[in-house]
């Protein structure tokens, strides 16, 4: 009698949940599936909104924390709201977290209007419609920007294309190495070529090499360091040897590539960096430290992207001055010792140890940031106002300026000032493909752990008292070891998109 | 606090095993109650329903409307206040309510488009405001009911010859007979609304599909069933993933709550000696710990064993070479390291119950003991411990259910590894860690939300008998 | 403590025995263990706060220059910074808010606390061991699943980047937690009550005239409790606060870069000093109502 009426009581539960799974909205929903995108941009047509003394238009902006650190949020908030004081037109610092994420704020009313952030995350925003697509023919900025700008901010839906943001710089990670720190003879020594080019700005291996003489001289010293776990600043090494995300042009996430091509020989680079650096390289420890380390002289190169030039300058100038150089003199001798080149190209073979033998470039894995307008703004057109204001060429070549950023706009990358050489240099990357951008389709952001995690494992091998998993009896790589690994990563990012029915 | 009230109770071990011993039954008693309740409903109704049929006119009229009964025996003031409350919640369903029940069911029709600024229908919000239409219906059906038992409370009270009380008199009465009634009231909606309305939400989630592409686009949810749990006990790796983290899950709640509380006990003990000069001061060690805030204790330890952190710089220092606490193969000294952690967090509290308990222990009992020749071991395995035991185990409840939802520690000292075998989780992930990891971090949210179901039953089924059985629910009339 | 007088012969002449007798090596030796251990205790739960504290004061902001725990060299700009370079992170706001929001829900809560363990030990009625019950249950859900309900619910009610909210949600939450003081009304005896009723006082006289004088220490111990909290908890105002200028300490403190190790400690500083100062009125309560009989 019990047993039946406990029997009963699931039973009523599972015909409560089936009844439920019944009712979903019924057949109403279809009548609304397609709704003609026609009307798209009418919001951007006609004069441009406007509010009133009393009641302004304020719009939101959410920016960079190193854009408001550096005064120039201020700069261009003021200079857009003097020209529109007119319309009565008030733009203001969102004061979120840079991070902070539309998909979750806008809808309910919390969001930006416009916003600054990286491609990929602006781009997983337009799964939900977030971001408004831009009339292109309203951009001012548009005429200006590279192939490559145009193609990661455009986003295919329903066999159409819209564009989604305005690219305003492109970053990628960089080499920054000490020019004070080099041995005095290296025009001798460390210039095979001749090109009056040191070999460790052009040569891993030479850097390798040149990492190994000083810490054998001092074993506080290194070569060349980075956090060798963190996906974005290591993945290139995998993709220099053929590895790719998504296969058809990162469109494909059942297709995922980072065991494509000899990806392999570039994991097996990863484990012999981290031979040559120290067990900071397994976590966040060389991240937090390299501006530090660097001016201190511990690190001879650092593996940086561009917006942390600025601490790098601070930190060493702060070195100089303790020995006795003034402000200016700090700065400037800073600015003269620190110098940027692409990742040192990697040997075709694989092996960092040798001293011969062909050379391929090194890929990195890059971010285009720029501004987009969140689909729940009241003043689209005011937005558009902003938008085209802050991406003109004055106020990026401005941003240069205060932030030491890489415009991507050709007219201001050519009129740059402060770092132009890496602007040029990074502009001239993504032309010859050494750029990849970070992949934006749905999905994308699932490579992250997984990768992480097998780096972290690569990582770890030098340091691993027993049982290293990825050496061969010899003492060299074990590729297949590592070959396998880089399966996994395939696998585990498969499972994360594909487990739970998403299609 | 009387003395020798432990006198003549059982050893702790004997105790345990009784408790032991008696839990089948009381799992066939607790099963057992609920089909007795059941068993009685055709009795109930027949009853109800006799109680309508002969119920006096105007407590028929207050089943009708709620107030009318009330104003029929002349008590005005009450009537129109429960009148209103009929009227606030007729107005609320024509305008909001009726409608939020129907969206509860089916869950929006159009679909948002923020491109042409068609706002659509918001499933989830729309399960929520239906969830809280429900809780507002049955807010209505209490005071309907209390309506009713108030009509023929009066009823009987004039049937009794008193003149009708008053509305002062009924006024004074919440505040006095009734005051547990007006006392709750803030409580109980505050605790429905910010509580109890976010677990049935969550509840209701595990049957629908707000997961993955679904939550990132803004489509419209749907029902579907028991999917998630079929989902859940089907893929092999997901599968052996929950096998395994609940396993560590339960290792790590009942080992740390074992060295917080074992760790607290002994230096209270050590602090509790007579010879320990400057006790305060030395307490103040502990208090200080007890002082930091968790999220920065947590991330100062990160620090700490950090591959090139401080610890490590002295390993090296000293001529070893360095160790990766926290590294991918690490899965022992990251526990080992995460329970040190906990038990720093979490000592100095049980440290400063334990201080109080001993307070109150009866210092004759050890005189009388070591006159007997007991060894200090003996007094306090056969005095100390299980009066402390029995005083504390609703708190240890509380420790332990801590414990197993423990989310800070290994989230902040090793977040962010998927380790080989495990489904997105690392062999340190607790089962909160895993949820997190699926539903925030992956939007997965239906199947966090039946993941944290199955935990929740796990939990509250324990908890809920060992609760029963604790002396603070038991006995709690005991010592007055 | 009722120690009979014989007793108290029989304990005198222990104490002589011992001390006459035993002053020997076994008796150093436990001195000796006694104070090593102590001194151990010390050490581990003082060091990481000395290292903390030490770290607020170090000069470059990062912690891996220290070499070892300690900076190398010190001065008080981080703590200068805290409060003048408000322009990213705006500390002093941040505490003013937390402050706001602690004393808000702290009396709030505490308020709502004391009524609902009140009344759960002192009155029998029909749902008591029903709700007595449900808390328990409810008390096991793991609760950030519940927190994107929570988040949409205040969207409902435009609470959001709203300190208020946040007040609403502690204090709301706050019954859930009432069994330590519960706990402590159990101990007071019913004969203290009954009189006060046989004089004629209504319930809500006895509550307020008789029940809260007594229960002052609890109150002192639930009010501490609740103000602390809003201090070191940071996964709802993360959720609910966009703000930057409306962050919690807590909050604010998790924002910080990466670099700024020496900014966190120095801004942990403050409430550890601020948790120092109220620990003790809570070491109080804490064991006045968690032991029973």
């Amino acid at each position: 009698m019990n047993k039946a009426k406990r029997f009963l009581s699931v039973a009523l539960c599972g015909l409560t949940a089936a009844s439920l799974a019944a009712c979903n909205g019924g057949g109403m929903r279809e009548k609304y599936a397609e709704q003609s995108l026609a009307a798209l941009y009418e919001k951007f047509e006609g004069d441009i909104e406007r509010g009133t003394a009393e009641k302004p238009i304020k719009l939101h902006v959410l920016e960079n924390d190193t854009a408001k650190a550096s005064g120039y949020l201020k700069l261009l908030l003021d200079g857009f709201n003097e020209k529109y004081k007119e319309y009565n037109i008030i733009a203001v610092d969102a004061n979120q977290d840079q991070y902070s994420d539309l998909a979750e704020n806008g809808q309910y009313g919390y969001g930006p209007d416009v916003l600054y952030q990286a491609n990929d995350m602006l781009m997983k925003y337009c799964t939900g419609k977030h971001i408004t697509p831009l009339p292109v023919d309203k951009l001012d900025a548009y005429a200006q920007l590279p192939e490559l700008a145009k193609t990661t901010y455009t986003y295919s839906y329903r066999n159409a294309e819209y564009f989604m943001g305005v690219g305003v710089n492109i970053q990628a990670p960089m080499m920054y190495y000490r020019k004070d720190l080099l041995p005095e003879d290296w025009q001798d020594k460390w210039d095979a070529n001749g090109n009056g080019v040191p070999d460790m700005e052009e040569d891993m291996r030479a850097m390798y090499r040149f990492g190994a003489q000083r810490h054998t001289e001092n074993s506080s010293n290194y070569g060349f360091m980075q956090s060798l776990f963190d996906p974005y600043f290591s993945c290139g090494y995998l993709f220099s040897y053929g590895a790719y995300v998504f296969g058809s042009n990162d469109t494909d996430t059942r297709d995922i590539g980072f065991a494509a091509g000899d990806a392999k020989l570039g994991a097996g680079i990863i484990l012999q960096l981290a031979e040559s650096m120290n067990s900071g390289c397994i976590d966040d420890s060389i991240t937090v430290a390299r501006e530090s380390e660097l001016a201190s002289g511990a690190y001879f190169a650092v593996n940086n992207t561009q917006d942390m030039y600025g601490t790098m300058i601070d930190e060493l100038a702060k070195v100089y001055k303790k020995r006795g150089m003034t402000d200016a003199q700090a700065k400037a001798a800073a600015a003269e010792n620190i110098v940027a080149a692409p990742i040192p190209a990697l040997p075709k073979s694989g092996d960092l140890k040798e001293t011969e033998g062909e050379l391929i470039d090194s890929v990195v894995m890059g971010g285009i940031n720029g501004y987009a307008i969140s689909s729940y703004t009241e003043y689209p057109k005011a937005s558009l106002a902003f938008l085209n204001y802050a991406t003109s060429h004055e106020m990026v070549v401005k941003r240069n300026e205060y932030l030491g950023v890489s415009p991507v706009r050709e007219d201001s990358n050519q009129a740059c000032t402060v770092q132009s050489d890496v602007a040029h240099m990074l502009f001239e990357m993504a032309e010859k493909g050494l750029i990849k951008i970070m992949p934006t389709i749905q999905g994308a952001d699932q490579i992250w752990t997984p990768l992480r995690t097998a780096f972290v494992e690569i990582a770890t091998d030098p340091y691993r008292e027993s049982g290293k998993k990825f050496y061969a009896a010899n003492g060299k790589c074990d590729y297949g070891a590592l070959d396998a690994l880089l399966r996994s990563v395939n696998t585990n990012i498969y499972n994360a998109i594909y487990t739970f029915g998403n299609k | 606090m009387e003395d020798g009230i432990y006198h003549g109770k059982p050893p702790v071990g004997k105790r345990l095993g009784d408790w032991f011993k008696a839990l089948p039954g009381r799992f066939k008693g607790f099963f057992f109650g609920i089909g007795g309740k059941f068993k009685r409903i055709p009795e109930r109704t027949a009853a109800r329903l006799y109680y309508i049929k002969n119920a006096p006119r105007p407590v028929k009229a207050s089943m009708c409307l709620p107030g009318l009964g009330q104003i029929m025996q002349k008590q005005i003031v009450k009537g129109i206040l429960f009148l209103l409350v009929v009227a606030a919640y007729v107005t609320y369903m024509v305008l909001a309510g009726g409608e939020a029940m129907y969206d509860f069911f089916s869950l929006g029709v159009v679909p948002a488009n923020p491109w042409l600024g068609i706002k659509g229908d918001n499933s989830v919000i729309m399960m929520l405001l239906g969830t809280l239409a429900f809780i507002f219906t049955g807010f209505y059906i209490a005071v309907h009911m209390a309506n009713i038992r108030d009509a023929q409370r009066t009823f009987d009270y004039v049937a009794r010859g008193n003149s009708t009380p008053g509305f002062l008199q009924s006024f004074a009465s919440m505040f006095d007979k009734y005051f547990y009634v007006t006392a709750l009231v803030l409580p109980v909606i505050g605790v429905f609304v910010f509580n109890i309305l976010p677990i049935i939400f969550m509840i209701f989630l595990a049957f629908t599909d707000y997961s993955g592409q679904i939550v990132l686009s803004g489509s419209l949810v749907s029902w579907i069933g028991f999917a998630n749990f079929k989902q859940l006990f089907s893929t092999g790796l997901i599968g052996s993933t929950f096998v395994k983290i609940l396993g560590w899950n339960i290792l790590w709640a009942v080992m740390s709550t074992f060295l917080n509380y074992f760790g607290g006990l002994g230096i209270a003990l050590l602090l509790n000696k007579k010879i320990v000069k400057g006790k305060k001061v030395w307490r103040a060690f502990p208090v200080l710990a007890y002082a930091v805030p968790g999220f920065i204790t947590l991330l100062a330890f990160k620090f700490m064993f950090a591959n090139q952190g401080p610890i490590n710089y002295y390993i090296e220092k000293f001529g070893g070479t360095g160790k990766l606490f926290f590294g991918i193969d690490s899965k022992w000294s990251a526990r080992t390291i995460g329970w040190l952690v906990n038990a720093w967090l979490s000592v100095p509290s049980s440290m400063l119950l334990a201080t109080g308990i001993l307070a109150n222990l009866n210092p004759d009992l050890y005189e009388a003991a070591r006159i007997d020749g007991a060894s200090p071991w003996t007094q306090f395995v056969k005095i100390t411990l299980p009066f402390v035991i029995f005083a504390t185990t609703p708190v240890l409840i509380g420790q332990f259910m801590a414990n197993f939802n423990n989310f800070g520690v290994f989230y902040f000292l090793r977040g962010g590894l998927i380790v080989d075998g495990y489904f997105l989780a690392s062999d340190t992930d607790l089962l909160i860690n895993w949820l997190y990891s699926l539903s925030i971090d992956n939007k997965h949210y239906s199947l966090g939300a039946a993941i944290s179901i199955i935990i929740f039953i796990i939990s509250s089924v324990i908890s809920l008998f060992v609760y029963i059985k604790s002396p603070s629910y038991a006995k709690e009339d005991m010592y007055r | 403590m009722k120690i009979s007088k014989a007793d108290k012969l029989i304990n005198k002449r222990i104490k002589k025995s011992r001390i006459s007798k035993r002053f020997t090596f076994k008796r150093f030796a436990e001195c000796f263990f006694t104070y090593l251990g102590l001194l151990a205790i010390a050490a581990v739960f003082f060091f990481p706060v000395l290292w903390l504290i030490l770290a607020s004061f170090s000069e470059s902001g990062s912690m891996y220059t220290f070499k070892g725990f300690f900076p190398s060299s010190y001065s008080v700009d981080t703590f200068v910074k805290l409060f003048t370079d408000t322009k990213t992170y705006n500390y002093p706001q941040w505490f003013l808010n937390t402050l706001i929001v602690a004393v808000c829900s702290s009396v709030l809560g505490s308020l709502l606390v004391i009524l609902t363990a009140y009344v759960m030990s002192r009155f029998r009625f029909g749902s008591r061991k029903g709700i007595m019950k449900t808390t328990m249950v409810l008390g096991m859900f793991p609760s950030f699943m519940a927190m994107t309900a929570v988040y949409m619910l205040m969207t409902q009610f435009d609470m959001i980047d709203n300190l208020w909210g946040l007040v609403l949600i502690y204090s709301a939450g706050a019954p859930m937690g009432y069994l330590t003081q519960k706990g402590f009304f159990d101990t007071i005896s019913n004969s203290m009550y009954e009189a006060a009723r046989i004089d004629g006082a209504s319930n809500f006289k006895v509550f307020i005239r008789i029940t809260l004088p007594i229960a002052m220490p609890m109150i002192i111990y639930t009010l501490l409790t609740s103000f602390t909290w809003p201090w070191s908890d940071f996964i709802l105002p993360k959720l609910l606060l966009k703000n930057k200028d409306m962050y919690t300490v807590a909050v604010g403190l998790m924002s910080l870069g990466d670099t700024e190790f020496a900014r966190f400690a120095a801004g942990s500083v403050f409430i550890i000093v601020l948790y120092f100062c109220l620990v003790k009125y809570m070491v109080n309560g804490l064991t006045a109502g968690a032991v029973k009989e």
